[in-house]
This record gives structure tokens, sequence and C-alpha cells, in this order.
């Protein structure tokens, strides 16, 4: 095998060094770019978020993915079309050597060749990130999760890249369907909620489409003559891939059959003056404002229905915020765990500040030198950094300017200029558990539920927001108490909270909205809450809002085409993906129109097996395959046989196929060629 | 285990879509004997061996080497085996020293000095590059690169195949100097009938995907016969005889290629009063085109109209 390995990485060393080249290019234009962002922030340009740190930009994570999907499935693609020549893959299979070793010997050299194109230009890169001085923001190695992430997925793509190559299938047909296999893959792996089922995800994926690269390598491309192993990874490989061909031929039929949606859709708008009306909007058609009683709003210059344009005018300021009390708010999938290591929180005429989350305190850079100066914390200001020093909790905050910021109790006023930081309000002696849901160990243990600065003309500081469990308070800047009003209905039924300002100025709403789940398990029915208060928080009135129409009347026409699309087993195990703060699943009432897909594909396929004589083991195999698999499921099966022709069989005159030794009608033998009397044999022996 | 019969195929099929490529082969290649596998373009001489080799599946049907299923050849048996293809293709970018040592660790048995000899008989330079090589000289280094492991079998795929006499007239030296050993069977297609008169000791014969013939050359050569009947006048109309593989009808001649050629054959046609009946001799070349040529009768006699100066 070492042999193999070495003719291998010799062969495609060019393919290597182009690769290698490609990615040095695309890293020095990430270099360039964050040269020339540094150069205009130092001339008093917009700070821009995630890049200022490169090696935690969404952009270059999702380079890397490109750069590894594509570059992995080329190289293995090229790997097998360097010996496609019939003559040439001969030399190389027709040795003392398994095929598994042929297999292996090509894989580890292309693996090799794959990771030094990759790592040699990252290495590059990360060293430049690191020097002190090049890059003025936080950095943990845990950012680079997701490059490594897609590395990882780029090793499906390279044995996606060698069953392409391998397979014997037309272009159009299906010879490509293994890199829609690994398509699958890597789209769910970033979409999943744990690192664990990313890994998972991957590990299938990537074994099983090794495995039918591998059975290629038995079989010459074929799906007959693989072991059973490898023809199992391709079907499984090619039924992840049909299932994106059915997806998008569905939702395709969807949009050419499914006329625009032309639903109505409404909601409750508040005016200045602090009356609330209905809108409700069509698809192509004006708008309906009607009042609670139904009366429509008419412009008293004309006469007519106010329209939509001319209402928005006339709304009053507001500002929402959704309190959280989970010991998680917000979690976020483990992808974007890694870019949301931290923020950029403001910037001075000589500092940058992030807020950095494992730390929960603010850190700042020097504009000019990019060196770390110190942090900040709800004790002060420091130039050590220590993850055991007092935390901010800002998972709550929903900031705006990042003129405050807060810990669980407090809300704190930032002075980044100088470097310091002034409570300006905090939450004292608050007891009503019993209006909450209960508690356990699950249960956030702070009071601020959520905080939020409120600008009018997103300037100025007009006023603070902050819900905890028991009250929410409305501030001035300077942390004075404009009112405060009990939570009621409390979280978690109820968790978003909306402040109108009404003008006259000093009169406000208080709207609670009821949360999506808690609205859709209720059926629909949970009102949102409308308060009116006064300039100290007295109650003027307030209403139960009827219930909006559920505007969505499930299913959809476009919903059940697209469900035929989506096998049973993905309804059914989707749901085992997600978790509490990600659901990850499809509608149980898609399940009947999936079903009944999959039930036509059954004597479908059974006609087919029946007419090329598959077995009764094969023949049931594959109907559990269409119940489980649906449309996608029965694409595949179409992609992997290989149907032999069909003859008459001499002695029942039915078409018989011609793989099989014996007539599966009659049992009758194939008949030999005809004779024509010229034939001339003669017993050999071996010649001495 | 009988190891007498190296090459053995029942009932081995093979299709490609409707088309049968090889029909129902039965086919015994005895040790130690040089075998030629003839048949004309297309008739499946190489899916033939492709199928051996377990670089095709068969379509049904089955085959063994050296007693060995032909769907799952073992390393073992692999090495035992020699095999040249048709257009002896290699890595471009090797040297010819690199392809030596890229070969030689698969192989127990190789033989370094025979692959410096066979490169040394067609003057390659170690250093030379495979894609700078001539058409001859890389059919010689593929030689070298199959004879070197010392292979029990040698199954060659028109290993002339394109070469200029010279070359050719090379290649076939090698082979016939180094593979002469009593032990070592032979099993080759080929179009050179020249080639396989100088070394083939049987012969087998594809028509249209059928095996026909599959005898001694010497059988072969005894079994196809050439008679040329005279006659007066026109000559009668050609007589069903078994075995008629070509008629050429002429003025006042009647010239028949058979198989089969016996004293029944004879009698039939002196049945047709020819005045005069004689063999005419065939040489393995003119034998193996009558055989695999259009069958049937072909006419010389000019019509009258077209006789008229």
């Amino acid at each position: 095998m070492k042999a193999l390995i070495q003719k291998e990485l010799r062969e495609n060393l060019k393919l290597a060094v182009l690769g290698l080249f490609i990615f040095a290019l695309i890293l020095t234009l990430f270099v360039l770019n964050h040269v020339q962002m540094m150069k205009s922030l130092a001339a008093g340009g917009p700070p821009q978020g995630y890049f200022m740190q490169p090696l935690a930009s969404p952009g270059f994570w999702s380079m890397t993915g490109f750069f590894c999907a594509i570059y992995a499935a080329v190289l293995g693609w090229f790997q097998i079309h360097n010996e496609r020549h019939r003559d040439l893959w001969a030399f190389l299979v027709h040795r003392p050597a398994t095929r598994t070793e042929i297999f292996l010997g090509k894989t580890i050299a292309g693996l090799i060749l794959y990771t030094l194109a990759f790592f040699l230009p990252l290495t590059g890169f990360i060293i430049w990130a690191r020097v002190p001085g090049q890059v003025a923001a936080p950095f943990e190695w845990i950012m680079l999760r997701p490059v490594a992430m897609h590395f990882l997925a780029g090793i499906i793509y390279y044995f996606a890249g060698m069953l392409t190559g391998l397979r014997q299938a037309r272009w159009y047909a299906s010879r490509a369907l293994g890199l829609g296999g690994a398509l699958i893959v890597s789209m769910s792996l970033v979409n999943e909620p744990h690192l664990w089922q990313a890994l998972g995800i991957m590990l299938i994926g990537g074994v099983s489409l090794a495995t039918a690269a591998w059975g290629g390598f038995h079989s010459q491309g074929g799906y007959q003559g693989q072991p059973a192993p490898g023809k199992l990874a391709l079907i499984s490989t090619l039924g992840l891939a049909s299932l994106v061909v059915a997806f998008f031929a569905a939702l395709l039929l969807a949009a050419a059959l499914v006329p625009r949606n032309t639903d109505p859709w409404s909601q409750h708008q508040m005016t200045k003056d602090g009356t609330i009306y209905r809108v409700t909007q069509w698809f192509g058609k004006p708008a309906e404002i009607v009042d609670l009683d139904g009366k429509p709003l008419l412009d008293p210059k004309t006469g007519r229905m106010t329209e939509l344009t001319g209402f928005t005018r006339r709304l009053c300021n507001h500002a929402q915020v959704s309190p959280d009390f989970s010991n998680h708010p917000s979690r976020p999938r483990w992808y974007d765990q890694s870019f949301n290591r931290f923020t950029l929180w403001r910037t001075t005429p000589d500092t940058f500040w992030y807020y950095w989350t494992p730390y929960g305190r603010l850190v700042g850079y020097d504009k000019t030198t990019r060196r770390f100066i110190g942090n900040l914390g709800p004790d002060g200001f420091s130039t050590d950094l220590s993850p055991a020093g007092a935390r901010f909790n800002n998972e709550r905050n929903e900031r705006v300017l990042g003129r405050i910021i807060i810990d669980e109790q407090t809300v704190y006023e930032l002075d980044l200029e100088h470097r310091a930081i002034r409570a300006l309000f905090t939450v004292t002696n608050e007891n009503c558990e019993a209006t909450l849901h209960p508690t356990n160990a699950n249960t956030f243990r702070g009071t601020i539920g959520a905080v939020r600065e409120v600008s009018f003309n997103s300037y100025d500081w007009d006023y603070t927001m902050v819900v905890t469990r028991c009250f929410i308070y409305l501030l001035t800047p300077e942390g004075k108490t404009v009112w405060k009003v009990p939570y009621q209905p409390a979280y978690p039924d109820y968790k978003q909270v909306q402040i109108a300002f009404l003008e006259p100025t000093n009169r406000f709403a208080l709207w609670l909205f009821p949360a999506g789940r808690a609205l859709e398990k209720s059926g629909w029915k949970l009102p949102a809450h409308v308060t009116w208060l006064d300039r100290d928080g007295e109650a003027l009135k307030s209403v139960d809002l009827p219930n909006l129409p559920h505007r969505l009347k499930r299913p959809r026409p476009e919903e059940k085409i697209i469900s035929l699309a989506i096998p049973p087993a993905i309804i059914v195990t989707l749901p085992l993906l997600g978790d509490e703060a990600w659901p990850a699943a499809i509608p149980w009432w898609l399940m009947p129109y999936s079903l009944a897909a999959a039930l036509v594909c059954i004597p479908m396929g059974w006609w087919l097996g029946w007419r090329y004589s598959f077995s009764l083991r094969a023949q049931l195999g594959w109907a559990v395959f269409y119940l489980a698999w649906g449309i996608p499921g029965l694409l595949a099966f179409l992609c992997v046989q290989e149907w032999p022709a069909r003859e008459v069989c001499p002695g029942c005159k039915k078409l018989r196929v011609v793989d099989r030794e014996k007539c599966p009608h009659c049992g009758a033998d194939f008949a030999p060629p005809e004779k024509t009397g010229t034939e001339v044999f003669e017993p050999l022996a071996a010649v001495k | 285990m009988n190891e007498s019969i190296v090459i053995r195929t029942r009932g081995l099929t093979r299709y490609f879509g409707a088309k049968p490529a090889v029909s129902d082969l039965n086919l015994e290649v005895p040790r130690g004997c040089v075998f030629a596998y003839l048949g004309r373009n297309g008739s499946g001489k190489t899916t033939t061996i492709r199928m051996l080799l377990g670089l095709l599946s068969p379509t049904r049907g089955e085959g063994s080497i050296f007693g060995k299923d032909i769907r799952a050849l073992s390393p073992e048996v692999r090495a035992r085996i020699g095999y040249l293809t048709e257009e002896h293709q290699l890595y471009p970018w090797m040297t010819v020293r690199q392809c030596g040592e890229f070969q030689a660790p698969f192989y127990p048995r190789w033989n370094d000095k025979v692959f410096r000899s066979v490169i040394g008989h067609f003057n390659l330079k170690p250093t030379a590059r495979v894609k700078d090589l001539s058409r001859g000289e890389r059919a010689g280094l593929c030689l070298g690169l199959t004879l070197a492991p010392e292979p029990e079998l040698l199954v060659l795929d028109d290993p002339a195949m394109g070469l200029d006499p010279v070359a050719h007239r090379s290649l076939i030296e090698s082979m016939i100097y180094l593979t002469r050993r009593s032990d070592r069977t032979i099993f080759f297609s080929s179009h050179e009938l020249a080639d396989v008169e100088r070394v083939a000791d049987y012969i087998a014969i594809l028509d249209h995907s059928v095996l026909r013939v599959c005898c001694s050359l010497e059988t072969f050569r005894n079994s196809v016969r050439q008679v040329r009947l005279r006659f007066p006048g026109a000559p009668p109309p050609t007589p069903k005889i078994s075995g008629l593989l070509q008629a050429f009808r002429a003025e006042g001649e009647l010239r028949l290629v058979c198989a089969h050629y016996d004293g029944a054959t004879e009698q039939a046609l002196r049945a047709l009063g020819p005045a005069q009946l004689e063999p005419v001799p065939l040489s393995l070349e003119d034998a193996f085109i009558s055989y695999l040529g259009e069958r049937g009768e072909k006419s010389f006699i000019l019509s009258e109209t077209e006789a008229q100066p």
C-alpha cells in the first residue's frame, strides 16, 4: 500500500499545490480586507462587527466551508478520473492487492493532500491573526470550531467526489447524487443545536459515503457486485440526495400549480393618541383599517378609507422586549455559539470595546496599537482579565446603543471614554414568586429578565425599560423611575412586553403579547392585554384585544404538495434532532400526505421488481424502504438499479431477464447459441 | 485441486444493454499452452478477458482461473496472472524506473533482472518518462512490467495492436523468448495471424459473441478447406452442404470454403458433375478470413447486358 500512497501523492501533488494556492489567496484577501478596514477605522470609519476578528468572521467560515467542499470533491473525483481509462484502471486494480487496500491507498494519500492544502495556509493565517498588534479583537480557540467542522465536512465531500468519479451512471441521471448527500449532511450540521449532534451526523454521513465509495471500488462503480455494506451505503447516500431532488421538484411544482396566497393577515396597531386599530392586508389589495368596533378609519379630507402609508405616519413610538427567565436565554446553536463569543459593544475615539461573553465583561483594545488595554466589569476597570471576576449578565440586554449594561440585579451606565461604570438602577425587595411559573433548577436566579435603552431617533437616550420577575419599569436616562407596574399576566405565557409612548407626552400604553407557543397551545385564544397608563403608571383603562383570525389555514396546498416529497421517516425522526430551545419538527398533520405518497410508491416499485424478477426478500426489503422514504426512496431505487435486458424465454414465451441462469417463470435454461455447422471443437490437453 | 486447466468458463455471458457481447462461453485453457483467442473487432475478445480478470462482472455464467471464481480473485491469484492491456496505458508522469519501482513492491516474485532485460531489449532509458515514449516503447515497458512478476498465466489483450512492424516484431520476439516455460500459460487475443501461426498451440475463435472454434492450430487448418470445381458452362446452384462457409461463383467455376471437409462433403460435390474438383491450399490467414468473413455465396458472373461491350 505504501507504493500506492506514494504514487497517489506524486500524481495529485499538482492539485494539492493548486488547492493550497487558491486557499492561500482567499486568506490573503481576508488579510488585505482586514488591513484596509483597520485603516478605515483609524480614519474614523464605522466598525464592522464580527469582521473585527477575522478568525471569527462568518465570512471567513463560509469561505472556508465552500473551499473545503469544492476542493475536496474535486480532489476525490480527480483521483478516480485520472484512472478512468479502462486499461489504466485495469492496470491499477489487477495487482496483488485487495480493492480495500487500493481504496485505502487512494484515500490516505488524498486526505494527506487535502489536509496539507488546507492547513498550511490556515496556519499562516492564524499566526498572522494571533501576532499582537494585528487584530484588535478577542480571540478564543473555540472560534475556530466551525472551521474545524468545515474541514471535517470536506472529507465527506471528498468521498462524494470519489463516488461521483466511480459511479457508472449518466451525469444527468444520478452520477453526481453523492454530492447531494454530502450537501445535506453539511447543511444539517450547521443547523443542529448541539455540537455532538453535528458530529454524529457528520460521522454517519462520512461513514456512509466512504462505504459507498469503497463499495464502488469492488464493482467498478456499479451497484451489482458490491458487498452488502457498500450497497446499503449507496442506497442511503442516494436516498438522501434524492430527498433534495424530490424536495426541490415539489417546490417547483407547488410554485407552478398553487396560486399566490390571497389569505388576509391582520394585526393591531396603536396611533399616537392611543387608539387601537385592526389593520388587515391582502396581497394586491389596499389594507383595511378599522377600529375595535369595526368602524373603518376614514380620511377626514377625502372621506375615503385611510391608506396604509398615511396611517403608518400616525402610529406611536414604541419599544418592545422579550423577558426571559430561563437558565439559558436565547441559547444559540453550536455554530452560532462560536461567533457569539463577543459583541462589538461600542467604540470611542481611541478604543474598541467588546462584550466578551465567557468573561461577562467588556474588554477594550487600543485603536492605534490594536493591543488589549483592559476590561470593565461590575467591579470597575482592570488590566487583568480573569474569568473569576465579577460579571455582567448581558444576555438579557436588548442592546441599542450600548450605553447601559446589566448584571442580575442592576442596570449600569457606561462611561467608556473614562473606563468607568455607574449603577443606574438596582432592583430590590421584589417578591412575587407566586405569580411566576414554578421555579426549578433550570430557572434563572436573577431578577432582571429584559432591559432596553429606548431611543426614538436612534441616537438620543429617551428612556430605559426594565422587566423583572414582578414589575415592568420605565426609567429616565438618569435612572429615575417614571413608573412601575406589575408584570401581569406574567412569564412564560406572556413573553413580549411593549410600551407605547403616546401624545401628548407622559401617557403610555402597555401591551403584553402572548408567547407564540402558549398562543398555539391555547388554540390561538390567548388575548393580548393593553393597559393605558398615566404619567405615574396608574392604569386608566385596560382591554383584552379580540383574537385575530389565525392567518394560515393548515395544511396549505403548497404544503400538501411539498409534503409528498418528504419521507415519513423524516417526520418521525426529525424531532429527535431538536430540543426544547431548538425544536426540529415537521408538523404531524403533514404525515397523511407523506404516507400516501409512500404507499403509492410501493406498488410502483413492486411492479418494477416483479418485471425484473426480484426475489421476494428483495421486494419486501425495498417495500419497507419505500414506506420509510417515500418518493425519494423510489428515486434512489431507480438510481441504483441496473436494469438487465429481457428476452423471450423459449420455454414459456414470457419475457425473462438475462442475468438469471434459469427462467424465473418456467425454470428453463437459456438455449445455447444456434449451431451453424461450422463449429470446430476438440478436447484440449496441456502442452508438455 | 486440479490445475491442469488454468482457465475454465461455463455459460459465461455478458450483455451491454440488450446486446450480448459474449454468449454462453464454454472454454477450457490447459496449463502450459499458448492459447490464441481470435475474432473480429467487437466479437467479444476483450470483454471475455476483462470478465476473466474480474474487471467486468458477467451477466450470467461462471468462470475460474486456477480454480478460483473470477468474481472474487484473491491477491494471491492475481499475483500469478500477468495482464497486458491492449492500449498499453501507464501513468504518463512516471519514468520507466518509477514504473518498475511502483509495481515491484506488490509482487513477491518480482524479478528485476527480467524487467531490466525487457526494457533493455527495447532500448528504454530508465529516466525516460512514459509520456515521452513511443507506442512501441510503451508496449515494451508494459511487457516488462507484466513479465517481471514471473506470472504463471499471461493474459495479453492484443499486445501488438497499433505497433509498427519493427516494434511489433520486437514485442513478439521478446514474448516468445521470455515466456516459453513449460508451466507458463499464455492466453492472448490478436488480429495478427502470422503471430498466431508462429506461437499458438491452440486457438479459439469468437464469431459475433459466440465461440465457434476451439482446437489446435493444426485441427483448424485441416478443418477449413477450399475446393475448386470446374464446369464446362455456368456452374450449377450451390448445393446445401454442412459446414459451408463461403461460395464464389464465376464463369465455369465454383469455389467453396467449408469447415469439416470430409468424404461426405466431397461426395455431395461430385454429385454436381464437375469436370474437375481440386483442393486449393489455404493459409491460416485465408482460413481465418474465410471463417470470419461474410457467409454465403458471392457471384462473379456478369449478366448478359453487363457483358456487352
